[in-house]
Order: C-alpha cells, then structure tokens, then sequence
C-alpha cells in the first residue's frame, strides 16, 4: 500500500478523502454521549466464544470492509489519529484520548454510537451508501455487549473466516493491496462470471395446450411458483401495432393492419414478425438503441463542438450490420479491430468508429497529454459498457470497489489502445452506403463557403474580433463540406505507447508498466494472451469479447434485446452486469438466450424471432387478477403480463410523419437537418471565441422529413421536442431510456410547431380522401390509432370539429414567415464591449411545410382534432 | 438493505434515503407506478438533512474565467515584476501557457470598503457598499483551464458533460415551494455559455429537475405559447376535447397510472402559460427598485433585470436561480474588458442584495458569485502591445453572500503572486459540499443510484470549507 500515500491528492481512494472532519467531529462530541440514557438490553449477551465467532464472522470483516480504508490499513492515512487494527489500539481511541470502545457498555462505545446513525454529527461510515444495515449495528451491539473480544479464526477453530458457502474468492492479476486481492465475493454478485449453464428447458411448467416454446417455458416456471397465472393474450391489433413499433419503431400502415386483421391462420403472429423482421426499418431501430449505448453524436462536444463529418458512415455500418443480421460476434470483431481483421475490406474502416464515439476536443487550451488520456480512459471504459456490461472506469483510479477487476487490468485493458491513433483518411464511398443527392448537398457548402454571411453591425475598434468570426466560420463550413466527402471517421496502428497504472488515475503519477490484456477474472475460464505488437493488440482482445467462453458477451447482447421487447432486462442494469447491479430475475432464461444466441451463430434476428414468437411477448397489457399481481409481483419482475412502454422520442416524431404519409423512408445517407423550435435554430451557439452559424433545416420536406436517427446530432444544441421527451444526452452512456412525465411535453407536443404543422398535414391528406365530416373524423382516428373511433367518440369530435369550422371561418390565421437573418452579439474579447453582427441565413430556394393560410378553414378545423390525437395517450403508448 | 418503509416514506419522509430510493426506483418498472401515481410530485417540498442555513440559492455565474488578481485579491507584489520575461517549460503545460510569458500587474485601484476593510477593485464601486455582506474566499481551486470542461466541474462537479447540475441537485434533495413553476430556473444571457444547455442539465437525475432557462430573448420558455393565430378559447376547447379522450382512455387502461399524471400536465401547463408572463413582468416594479439594479442604464440593463427576476422568482419559491455573465475570458485587454465586465455586473449585484436585505430575504437566500477559473498572474502576449491574463486552474475569484457566510471576511488567500492558493485551498467538490450544506443536504447522503453506483455531486466525497460559514 505505498503507492497510496503518493497519490495525487485530488483523485484519492473515494472512501479515504473524506473523513478527517467527521472524524474530529466524533471525538470532539464524544462527553456528550457518555450522559445519554441507556438503552434497554433485551437481548441475552452472548457468551465469549459467541462473541469470539461473531467477530470472527461478521465483526471483523465488517471492520475491514468499512473502516480499514480510513482507519488502519495505510498507517500514512489514519484518520483522526484512530487505528482500528487491533483491540488494543480500538480501546486506546483517537485523537480525543477516549477510547472508541469500552466494553460491555455498547452505549457508551463511540464506535457504536457512530454505526447506529443516530446522531447526525457523529455517523460512520460517513457515506449513505456504505451504512452498516440494521443487522450488522445489532451485531455490533451484541460484540460490545459481550467484551468486545478479538480473535483469529484459527482461535475459535475455524479454518477460514471467511469460508461460509456464500462467499468466494476471485483469482485476478490481483490489486494493489493483498486484502484486495485476497476478499471475498457473494456469490449472488459474481454470477456474470461463471460460465453460462447449459439449463434444461422446463417444458414441464407449460400448460399441457401451451406451445412448447423455450421461452415460455422459463418464464412459466416462475409463475408457477409464485402461484400466478398468466394474462391472456392480447388482441391482434394490440399486437400488430406492439411488434411493429418494438421492431422497427413505426406505427403499422394501414395495409399492415388490414391483411393482418384479416390472416386467421394460425401462425399468422410469426409470419408478422418474419415481415417486420426483414424490414428496412429493423435496422433503424435497433440502430437507434446501440447508438444510445455508444454516443453517437455528429459532432465532437466541448468548446467548438465541431463537426465529425462522416460519423454518419458509421451510423449506416450499424443500420447495415442490424439489416443483414451480421453475426453480432463478427460485429464486435469489426468495431474495435476491423482493420487488423481485414485491412482490405472499407466497411471494416467505418466499423471502428466505434472507437471514437465519445466526446473528445483538443484546442491549444489542452495538455496533448491529457487529452490522449481522456480517449485512452473513454474508450476503455466504453469497450467495457458496451460489449461486457462493464463500466471500466470505476478501476482507474484503485481496484474495483465491488467487482473483481483490478486497477491494473483497467490499464491492461487499455493498452490494447496504446498504440491506436486518429485516423480519417480517404476512403471512397460503398455501393451500399446511399449517396444519393450529395452533389447538390456538397456544391451548397461550397456557395456558402464563398458568401460573407457574417455583417458587422457593431463593430468595436481595435478588437480583431471580426477576423476570428470569419475564421471560425470556415472551419464550421469546411467540416460541413467533408461531410459531403469519401472520408472515414476511423483509427489506425501506430507505435504502441507504453501505459502505466496511473497513481490515483493521475497522469503525473505513473507506475509500474502494463502490457496489454484482459479482464483477468476471466482467466480461468476463458483466457487469452494478447500479443504486444502494434497491429494484433485490438484484434486479440476482440476475439476475447467475440467468443462464446466470455462469460459476459453473449449475455449482454441477449439482454439488450429482451429489455427492447420487454421494456426492462432479465437485467435490470443493461449496462452494469456486475455486483452493484441489478441480479437477474431469470437467470436461467438468460443463459439459455445466451446459448441460443451463440447456437444460432450469433445471429440477432434469430434471437429477436425467438423471443417476440413467445407467448409471453404476446400477453395482454393488463392482468384480469392484478390485485393478486400487484402484491406478489409489483414490479412484474415475471412478466405475468406485458409492460405498457410509451414510445421513445424518436418513434413519436417518425410515427407522426409517417401518420400523415409525409415521411420520406429512405435508409441512410449524410445527416439531415429537421425542423426544429426556431428560436433554437437560432439560439446562438456560444462556442471558443466566436457564435457557431446558425442551425439551418434541410430545404425540402422531402430532405428533411426522413427519420429522426439521420437527424444530425449536435451535442450542444438542444431538439426541444426530443429532449423533453428523454433522448439521453449524447455524452454518456445510455442503456435505456426513461419515461419521465413532465410539463414542458405539453409545451412541445400541444403548443409546438412540429405537432401543429403534422396535424395540419394530416387534414389536409384527409381532406383530399373522405367526403364527410364522419368520414373525416373516422379517417383520423383509423390513421392515428389504427382502429375507427368508438359511437361516442365520434359523436365528441364531431362536435368539436363544428365548433372549430365556425372559429377558423371568423378566425383567419396569422400568416408567420421565417427569418432571412439573425443578429448576434458578443464580447469582444479584448474590449470587453459588445460587438454585434448579422448572420445572413441560408435559406434559399426553401419549402416550408404546409401551412393554415395555404389551407381552407374546413381542413385547419380538423386539424385541431388532429392535434389533440397527436397528443393523446393512445397514440404515446404501447400496450 | 432491509426497507421497512414504503417507497413513498423513503422519498418523501426521509430525505437522507434519497438515494436507496433511487436505487429501487431504477429497477421498478413502469407497473410500479401504481405506488408512485399516490405520491405527491417529485418536486414536492422535502425535508432536508439537517437545519439548512439558507432557503434558496441566487447563482450568479461569471463565465469566461474572471481575474482574481483584478477583482478581490490584489497582489502588490506584481507590479515590481511587470513586463518581466521568464519562459515555462512544462509537459503538462498547455500550449496556451507554455514559451514565453511576461508578469503583468493590475491595472487598476483597489480600496478597502466597509466596517470589514474588505479590498474591492475600483470598478466595484457599489459592490463595495455592501462589503460587509459579503465572504469572499480566494481558496477555491479548479482542474481545467479550458473554459467547457471548467464549466461543466463548477456546475456539475464532473468535467465531463452529462452529470447533473447543483441546482439539479437541490431540486432533488429539496423540491421547491412553487409546485406551478420549475424549481431550478437559469437566466442565461442571449449566447449561452461553453459547454451550452449541459450546464444545466439534470444528467442522469430525473428529468424534473434540469433547469430551465428563461430566455432573455424570444418566448421566455419554449413553447411556452401556441403558434402565432391560435386563441386561449380554441386551446381550451382542445385541451377539453383532450381531457375527454383520456378519461375514457383512463377507463379503458387503468393499469397505465402514468395517464393521470400527464393529464395533470397539460392543466398546468395551461396554467402556467397565464402565469409566467406576470411573473416575470418587471413592469410592476417600482422605479427605485428597478434604479437600484440599474435597471435603464444603458451598461448594466441587460443583468439588471436578470438580477430583479432572480429575485421575484425567489420570492415566488423557486429553489434555485441561476444567472449568467460572460465575456470574462479577458486573454488581451484585461484594463479595457475586464473593467467593463465588472461595471456590468457591479451595480445590478449590489441591487440584489441590498433589496432582499430591505426586504428580509437576504438570511434565507444564499448567493454565489465566481466564474469556471481565475487567471494568471502572467501572460503569454497574443500578438503584440496588449496586456491580458490566460486561464488559471489554481486560484480563482469567488464572494458569497446571504444564508449562514461568513460576512465581511475574506477566507483563504493566494501566494505572493495570485498564482495559486494556498491557504484554506480547497477542490471544487468541497465547495459544492458547503453550498449543500448551506442549504441543509449532506452530500454524502444525497445520492442517486446510476451506473453501478451511488453517485453524488463531489463525486466522490468531500469536506465542508468550515471558515466559510458563519
């Protein structure tokens, strides 16, 4: 433990910074406690050897655990001059000179006091997180109670102290310090490491009628032991309109709904899948969840947020590989080592933009140095969410505090990076990539590119600042015309850098050299040797992940995909398969989705039919006994009926295109720019000495009405109406989306723009179909809902469609017409005074989308009930 | 763990399980919300951890990096040195603070001001009147010097984008007295700092807590109105045409308790609409108070009346308000900028807080003043004649004021030069855990479960800076 006390002091051990306060506290209150009452002993004390065994048991590696890090383990650290190593040194105290226990006398033992919480100025360990339960203080309670012996296992006769049945031992390359190496793991917490069981399938649990499907199987075993019973199944509209959004994240069209509606047969539920299966759209969806899990973003973050331009290659490489149902072990190989894998093959190029997905700048406000490393610890720690459900970044600064991964594998793992450097070369376009309408797209960035859009308006004398305006406008515009351009956002081989353990993860302590590896929990169940020369590091250490021994890998992705059908992982912690997350509710289920994954050669499609074919993915939403339901399995851990999910942001904006037949479904390509809150369009971009120009949408509703994952991602503006409705922010990690309920959805869904100019449209289709006013109304709930309105629902609409015929009639609208400039300002930096300039908006030849003084009344008055089906819960959630 | 509460006492009765609950709450799903549909809001007023020293928190945020050398901390020692050459040679050195360098004093005058004696830079020529309210501390010390990932450590704790804000953080550990309005409210200025909306952001906290910006131009919350043409009445219609469908889809699904919940918003967001507009109306302030701030005055306008609404919205319970500055980043020209910069914000800060004093909101507010980092007492000399300050990590400017400071001291100093801190110098985790405190959270119990760990706003731990409280 010598490193320790070198550690750079701002990036100490977590548990050790903290205390020397607390612990002055403790002892400076300490006579205020030996007046307290006592408490009443209901309890019989235990005798000696009792308390010598609970000691053994529970007392001292409670201790250990808790206490040590602070108070006796680096006798550089003590806190409060209070080492807790041995009785004697617990009965001499600390600082205060009392001492921390006396024994018998548990309420008069600051030691205990400080366990219970009871006194907020005197409460060990310091951190919520790391409270004694309320068992561990009785046990506590007890030991002080009967002396407060110590003693070592061999004293009282047992072999190990730590060998009860449900703790173990992990063998690692092992941690800084022997108690870490040497600690014990419940097993609960270290499932994910044992190898997949091959479980036999409970057929048995099935009702007799039941199809014999795996799944169902798994899932029924439990119900039947916690004796439920299953909801029934859905109804087929219900179902067609679940299956379609969950596998492709559209509403089923109106031909969809018709021929299923219509097909009896009886496997007429898994031909649906097989169709939606082979959609174009598949890909998208599934896309739009791993692209979540990776960041994608289109642009860098940080002070200039500049554009990474061809991101959106690597975007499509994920369309593609979910389309073509790439094995997903063939995936991973492609993503952290296609070009040792295959240097030939371009896509391989593309695939490893995986590596540079995170937020990343270097400006020459940055140490060279210090950005290296925030890639090298980025990219190790986003190897391991990703693919192993393992946030690494918990290991660089000290061993794992739960998991079994030592500091020194997090730098192993990251010198398979060690020699991995930038690399955007060249690299023609694929005949599968679609290019179509770059050429006009590229020439527009060139027209700009000459125009001075910028015009000072105040300009302050002396103050350069207009140059760098300029400047910084070009470096924008440059980006935007590679985007247009054969090159590819990728990495390369390089001479590998050395990598050290960092002291306390800092960059100016290293210590002893690394060589490259992997988790070495694994080791005796799935090794690997990764060679230390430049151009097979990578490639190793993906065939590490990309092998069915990982005991991870094939786990995680199984469990990914159960969470997109269900709502929730067997996992509940998609991205955290380790001791801090969540245990899996059907272990069994998940090693045998694993199984089959691997099996079936890794193929996701595969796993997707299989799950969504179950008769559990086919249950209906609500369960006939929920009061029964709703004590025994609140949370529906087991599924005895389906989880109603509202649709992701994304699925709204794309559903709502597609209602009003507006979206244009072409797959891939540059990203597109929608329409987006103007005031944010415009909302100036305060980026390193100069405002980014503005954000312009793409000029035809053709271009621009595409689905929202080609929608150019900018990390540091905002898309009003995704963002409220929970697209995760792009800098971190997201393994699943929340579903939160909050004003300022109103704000966006009822008041925007983009609901109001959908439902414009939507009338207007419908104006152009159906006669009637019932006819129109009808017509718009079958579009919205996928079903005709009920007697009286029609009856309401059309009500409120009359009334709102004789406002629009008296009501002209308000014609709005969209800004040619924009002004900005800024400090000048060396004035401090304002400048000001107008920035020339690009917008010509542009087509808004329909709008209410282009219309009739007739059509704006159904629009408005448009807008209210927009808005309702029937259409935001999926039963 | 062993729970003998309800989920619902865990959150709302018991502050200090905050971050159990989130634990639980995670890994409930949607079904769960049966429980959760009873409960007040998330935003509901919450117990705090022990006897908060202030109420609400008034954030006044410098961005850009101002000067501690020209601000609060005069450094005479500087001028003997002026316009010496030395050259820093150092790995972990940025490009902007390697090679040549030249020492630079301030330009201007500082006077001690009040019963304190507190130094104040001449252009703080009203802040000084109130000198004896303030604390200003010169401890605090940063990690980045570039203006983003400093933005982000101030606000987030984290250097990285995506954590949740203080003010995220007190909403969560506080809720807030106004259930018709956010509890976390930023007042940007028009250009939003480095680093954008992530500044504010409610990261892996739920959503009820980002902040949310009032715009200083434009519709003061984003969409906060219908588009242009649509009148109250049609929206009303709508919105009772919408009212009728959900309640028969509440019918239909009463296992979706979600549903009453969003029902619920769109009243309030109706009610809010009427609302806001008053509120933030500062026409109904008097003359004298709106000359106070500097409210008309063509150099202080702009933050004036940010500083005015700060107060209303305080007044109308809103837990966290933070304000925004820049043009700090005074790397040339730190006479001519810097001095403009402190005009800017002096009289309208010194408004503040002589108004909540007359008004008695002072004690119950707490204020925080600084940048993401102060500046160097050296300068590499852009281009030619003008003398500025780069970006400095280790010292930085910072007052308080209101809540339990400790008024009329100055806490902490710098070395010889401004160059670093040196005594009372503490990390910005330990500042975030004071200004918890202040407001009565521990931050070691504020914690929310996310990413395979108990997270909390110092990351990882931190101490109170004692000399700071009163």
């Amino acid at each position: 433990m010598t490193q320790h006390g070198q550690r750079h002091r701002l990036l100490a051990l977590c548990l050790a910074t903290l205390l020397i306060a607390s612990l002055i506290t403790i002892f400076s209150v300490l006579p205020s406690f030996a007046d307290q009452p006592k408490s009443k002993e209901k309890a019989k004390p235990l005798t000696l050897n009792q308390a010598k065994v609970l000691f053994v048991k529970h007392i001292k590696p409670l201790i250990d655990a808790k206490c040590m890090g602070c108070h006796g383990e680096d006798p550089k650290k003590i806190k409060g001059k209070y080492d807790m190593g041995s009785r004697t040194l617990m009965l001499k105290g600390g600082k205060s000179g009392d001492p921390a226990i006396v024994p018998f006398r548990p309420d008069k033992s600051p030691f205990y006091i400080a366990v219970t919480w009871k006194d907020a100025d005197l409460e060990m360990p310091p951190k919520e997180r790391n409270r004694l339960s309320s068992q561990q203080v009785k046990q506590v309670r007890q030991w002080i109670a009967a002396g407060a012996p110590f003693a070592r296992a061999s004293d009282i006769g047992i072999a190990n102290a730590n060998a009860s049945s449900d703790s173990l031992t992990m063998k690692t390359s092992g941690g800084l310090s022997p108690s870490w190496t040497n600690r014990k793991y419940k097993k609960k917490d270290i499932w994910s490491y044992l190898p997949t069981s091959n479980p036999t399938v409970p057929y048995d649990a099935l009702p007799p009628s039941a199809p014999k499907h795996p799944v169902d199987a798994f899932l029924r075993q439990r119900l039947r032991d916690a004796q439920l019973t299953a909801a029934p199944r859905a109804d087929k509209l219900t179902l067609l309109r679940r299956a379609t959004f969950n596998l492709t994240g559209l509403p089923p069209t109106h031909k969809q709904i018709n021929t299923f509606l219509a097909d009896k047969s009886p496997n007429a539920f898994e031909k649906l899948i097989d169709q939606l299966l082979a959609s174009k759209h598949f890909g998208e969806r599934m896309a739009q969840h791993y692209l979540d899990v990776t960041r994608y973003a289109d642009t860098a973050g940080f002070s200039n947020d500049w554009e990474r331009p061809n991101a959106w290659r690597y975007r499509d490489y994920v369309i593609r590989a979910f389309n073509n149902d790439k094995p997903y072990n063939r995936f991973i190989l492609e993503q952290i080592a296609g070009d040792q894998l295959d240097p030939r093959n371009p896509e391989h190029k593309i695939a490893l933009g995986f590596l540079r997905m995170g937020p990343w700048e270097h400006t020459g406000m940055s140490v060279a140095a210090v950005t290296r490393q925030i890639w090298l610890d980025d990219v190790t720690n986003s190897v391991g969410e990703t693919f192993l459900a393992h946030g690494l970044r918990c290991a660089k600064c000290h061993d794992h505090k739960f998991d079994p991964v030592p500091t020194q594998d997090y730098y192993a793992v990251q010198a398979i990076f060690a020699a991995t450097q930038f690399n955007d070369s060249r690299l023609p376009f694929l005949k599968s990539e679609n290019t179509k309408g770059i050429v006009p797209l590229r020439a527009n960035v060139a027209r700009l590119q000459k125009i001075d859009a910028y015009k000072p308006i105040k300009d302050v004398k002396g103050d350069n600042s207009f140059m760098r305006l300029n400047k910084k406008r070009k470096g924008y515009l440059q980006r935007a015309f590679k985007r247009y351009q054969p090159f590819a956002l990728s990495v390369k081989s390089q001479k590998p850098q050395q990598v050290h353990i960092l002291k306390g993860g800092a960059l100016e302590s290293p210590g002893r050299p690394v060589s490259p590896g992997v988790l070495s929990v694994m080791s005796s169940i799935h090794p690997a040797t990764v060679p230390a020369s430049a151009p097979n590091r990578r490639l190793a250490f993906a065939r590490w992940i990309a092998s069915p021994k990982n005991t991870l890998t094939a786990r995680v992705i199984a469990n990914r995909i159960w969470q997109l059908h269900f709502g929730k992982g067997i996992v509940a912690t998609a991205n955290n398969f380790g001791a801090m997350g969540a245990k899996p509710t059907h272990p069994h289920l998940l090693d045998y989705l694993a199984s089959y994954l691997i099996k079936n050669n890794w193929s996701l499609k595969k796993l997707h039919r299989h799950i969504t074919t179950s008769q559990a993915y086919q249950r209906a939403s609500h369960h006939p006994d929920s009061t029964r339901i709703a004590r025994i399995d609140p949370d529906n851990n087991l599924l005895s009926y389906f989880r109603t999910r509202r649709l992701t942001a994304e699925e709204m904006r794309d559903a709502m295109l597609a209602v009003t037949t507006e979206l244009n479904p072409r797959i891939g390509g540059p990203p597109i720019f929608p329409e987006i809150n103007w005031e944010v369009a415009l909302q100036p971009r305060h980026i390193m000495g100069s405002v980014a120009p503005a954000y312009i949408p793409s000029k035809t509703p053709a271009l621009r009405n595409r689905r929202t994952i080609y929608a150019f991602r900018i990390r540091t503006l905002a898309n009003p109406l995704l963002d409220v409705f929970n697209r995760p922010n792009a800098d971190i990690s997201c393994e699943q989306r929340d579903q939160t309920t909050v004003t300022t959805q109103v704000f966006a869904l009822f008041n925007g723009q983009f609901t109001h100019d959908r439902a414009l449209a939507l009338a207007d289709h419908i104006e152009k179909q159906a006669d009637t006013s019932e006819q129109k109304v009808s017509r718009a709930f079958r579009l919205v809902y996928g079903r005709p309105p009920t007697q009286s629902q029609l009856n309401v609409a059309l009500k409120h469609l009359q009334k709102m015929i004789v406002h629009h009639k008296t009501n002209p609208p308000v014609k709005t017409t969209i800004p040619t400039t924009v002004q900005r300002e800024m400090v000048g930096e060396q004035s401090g005074e304002i400048i000001k300039w107008e920035e020339k908006l690009d917008l010509k030849n542009y087509q808004p989308d329909l709008k209410p003084w282009q219309v009739k009344p007739h059509t704006r008055a159904l629009a408005e009930l448009c807008l209210v089906l927009f808005n309702s819960s029937e259409f935001i959630y999926v039963y | 763990m062993n729970f003998h509460h309800t989920r619902r006492d865990l959150l709302y009765g018991l502050g200090a399980t905050l971050g159990t609950v989130a634990f639980n709450s995670l890994l409930s799903s949607a079904a769960n919300a049966a429980e959760s549909a009873k409960s007040p809001s998330p935003l509901a007023p919450k117990k705090p951890h022990h006897k908060p020293k202030a109420k609400s928190c008034i954030f006044l945020y410098m961005a850009g990096g101002p000067s501690h050398i020209d601000t609060f901390d005069p450094k005479p020692a500087l001028a003997k040195r002026h316009m010496r050459e030395f050259v820093r040679k150092d790995k972990f050195a940025s490009a902007m603070a390697s090679g040549k360098r030249y020492f630079v004093k301030s330009p201007f005058k500082f006077k001690r001001a009040g019963k304190s004696g507190l130094p104040f830079c001449e252009h703080f020529r009203h802040l000084s009147t109130v000198a004896d309210h303030l604390c200003i501390y010169r401890g605090c010390q940063a990690e980045s010097i570039n203006h983003p990932t400093a933005n982000y450590h101030m606000n987030t704790g984290s250097r990285f984008g995506g954590e949740p804000a203080v003010g995220s953080w007190v909403s969560y550990g506080l809720g807030t007295e106004n259930q018709n309005l956010p509890s976390f409210i930023v007042l940007p200025e028009v250009n939003y700092p480095q680093g954008g909306a992530a500044c504010w952001s409610n990261g892996y906290l739920p959503a009820h807590y980002q902040g949310t910006p009032l715009r200083a131009k434009g519709s003061p919350i984003l969409d906060l109105n219908p588009p242009k043409g649509v009148t109250k009445d049609q929206q009303r219609k709508n919105l009772d045409l919408l009212a009728q469908l959900e309640k028969q889809h509440q019918k239909t699904h009463p296992y979706n308790k979600d549903l009453a919940a969003r029902l619920q918003s769109y009243e309030l967001a109706f009610r809010m609409q009427a609302n806001v507009p008053d509120i933030i109306n500062l026409d109904k302030e008097s003359a004298w108070t709106k000359a106070l701030y500097g409210v008309g005055e063509p150099e202080t306008d702009g933050f004036a009346k940010r500083c005015l609404l700060a107060r209303k919205l305080i007044e109308q319970g809103i837990r966290f308000v933070q304000l925004y500055s820049g043009g700090w980043d005074s790397h040339d020209y730190i006479e001519r900028s810097h001095a403009k910069r402190m005009r800017v914000v002096d009289k309208p800060i010194a408004g503040l807080i002589t108004d909540l004093k007359n008004r008695g909101m002072l004690d119950d507010t707490l204020i925080i003043w600084c940048g993401e980092f102060g500046r160097t007492p050296d300068n590499g000399m852009r281009g030619g004649k003008k003398v500025g300050r780069d970006h400095n990590a280790k010292a930085m400017p910072m007052f308080f004021a209101g809540g339990g400071v400790n008024a009329g001291h100055a806490i902490g100093s710098t070395d010889e030069l401004g160059e670093k801190a040196v005594d009372v110098a503490h990390p910005i985790r330990d500042l975030h855990v004071t200004i918890l405190h202040l407001l009565g959270l521990n931050d070691n119990k504020l914690t929310y479960f996310h990413g395979g760990r108990f997270k909390q706003l110092s990351q990882i731990g931190g101490s109170v800076i004692k000399e700071l409280i009163a």
